[in-house]
């Protein structure tokens, strides 16, 4: 599936005080579900932050949907919503309510617009009964669930997941992974360590030791990883 | 040690947030003064557990937020009772404790981004000497939200560290907690970013 407008890396090198984290990655993206693979330390997680400008290139350039990360970082931010492996880490405000408004800070918004969003953002997610409830007492699952509707009720055009499940148990992995995967429109990065859900998507990319080292079908690119770590 | 808001529609949770905070203020003030007469003290004490009862609060959530700092106290009038005559380290503690049971009750009957707004209006007029109300506001939010996270790690430290036999020590068990509480506050500073907080 294409048409998304491109995610873009030129010649892009990440030096971290001398440990190279990215080396020479050259990738044009237009496809919607774009899984990262590759094993722990191999630079996954440093491709995905220099999507909405967490980390910035030591060399090369990179566009993600027209915006530079590294001069337009505000703008891009408002596109680009970023969801962590760590639910807890993502919590801000006190109540499940208070959290997933707080995204919409700042938009000069009435309170009652703010309201009917929170309540029918909190009903995509079955989150509406905890409205009120301490977010920090939900249990894995659910502060997940909390995470993508305090990131999607601002209607972002890109998602970046990194690892979103590695904290979920199975039901849980699947309930989120078919709503990243089949219930969204926006194009979608997907950082996973989990081969089932690489596979769904429409691109897969692997690294290796700050590599890209294949870009390409899934079932290719899965078929390569898996043999080399079998 | 800060309560969460519990719903309710009594005349403390209809009154804005900024008189609110402006009557916690003097009480406070009028607490922290109470020195010359022993009935002031406990005057203003029945004042704030009325303040309780009008908001529909039961005794059992006051008697919550004593329980929480109960240790705290304790050490305080400890402290105290060194180098004050017992009656004034009990009245001192006391005070502290009005204070905080007063605070409580604001927090339970205010909605978080109510008090952050009115902390942004009353801080407004600072902005022209550099100032920034709303990263002000952020920080008394995310200090709230953030003592479940750090106490959730203290017990989970707790739990490691009885599960390998190791008695409780102040540095196996400060040293671990500042990591891990370091590590959180990385992890939710990236959280904020991505969030569009600048």
């Amino acid at each position: 599936m294409t048409g998304h407008p491109s995610i873009a890396f030129d010649a892009v090198s990440v030096d971290f005080e001398g440990r190279m984290a990215l080396r020479d990655v050259s990738v044009m993206l237009p496809e919607r579900r774009i899984a990262v693979i590759g094993s722990n330390g191999s630079g996954k997680s440093t491709f995905a932050r220099m999507l909405n400008g967490l980390v910035a290139p030591s060399a090369g350039h990179v566009r993600v949907h027209g915006l530079d990360p590294a001069r337009e970082a505000k703008q891009l931010r408002r596109r680009v919503g970023f969801i962590f492996s760590n639910p807890d880490a993502q919590i801000v405000m006190p109540t499940v309510a208070e959290d997933v408004a707080f995204s919409l800070r700042g938009q000069g918004l009435a309170r009652d617009e703010v309201a009917e969003r929170v309540a029918a953002t909190l009903g995509t997610y079955g989150l509406s009964a905890l409205a009120d409830a301490p977010a920090h007492t939900l249990s894995g699952g659910q502060k997940q669930l909390l995470a993508l509707a305090a990131i999607l009720i601002r209607q972002p055009a890109l998602i970046v997941a990194d690892e979103p499940t590695a904290l979920l148990d199975a039901v849980n992995t699947r309930r989120i992974g078919n709503h990243l995967l089949d219930e969204l429109a926006q194009q979608l990065v997907l950082v996973t360590h989990d081969m089932r859900l690489a596979a769904r998507c429409d691109v897969v990319l692997r690294f290796e030791d700050g590599r890209m080292l294949e870009c390409g079908d899934p079932r290719d690119v899965i078929a390569h990883y898996e043999r080399e770590h079998a | 040690m800060i309560a969460l808001y519990l719903p309710g529609t009594s005349p403390i949770h209809r009154m804005p947030a900024g008189p609110k905070v402006l009557i916690f203020m003097a009480l406070t003030l009028a607490i922290t003064l109470a020195t010359r007469s022993a009935w002031a003290l406990p005057a203003l004490f029945a004042l704030v557990v009325g303040g309780y009862l009008v908001a529909g609060l039961g005794m059992r959530d006051l008697l919550r937020q004593v329980v929480v700092v109960r240790w705290v106290m304790l050490v305080m009038l400890l402290a105290q009772l060194v180098f004050l005559p017992p009656l004034v380290a009990v009245a001192n503690t006391g005070r502290v404790l009005t204070v905080i049971v007063l605070a409580a009750l604001i927090t339970l009957t205010t909605r978080i981004p109510d008090l952050l707004d009115a902390t942004e209006r009353s801080l407004a007029p600072l902005r022209r000497f550099g100032v920034n109300p709303s990263s002000i506001g952020l920080l008394l939010a995310m200090t709230i939200t953030a003592i479940p996270v750090i106490a959730g790690f203290a017990a989970s430290i707790r739990e490691a560290q009885r599960a390998r036999g190791v008695p409780l020590r102040i540095g196996t068990f400060v040293v671990p907690l500042l990591v891990m509480a370091l590590k959180h506050s990385d992890d939710l500073a990236d959280a904020l970013v991505a969030r569009g907080v600048e």
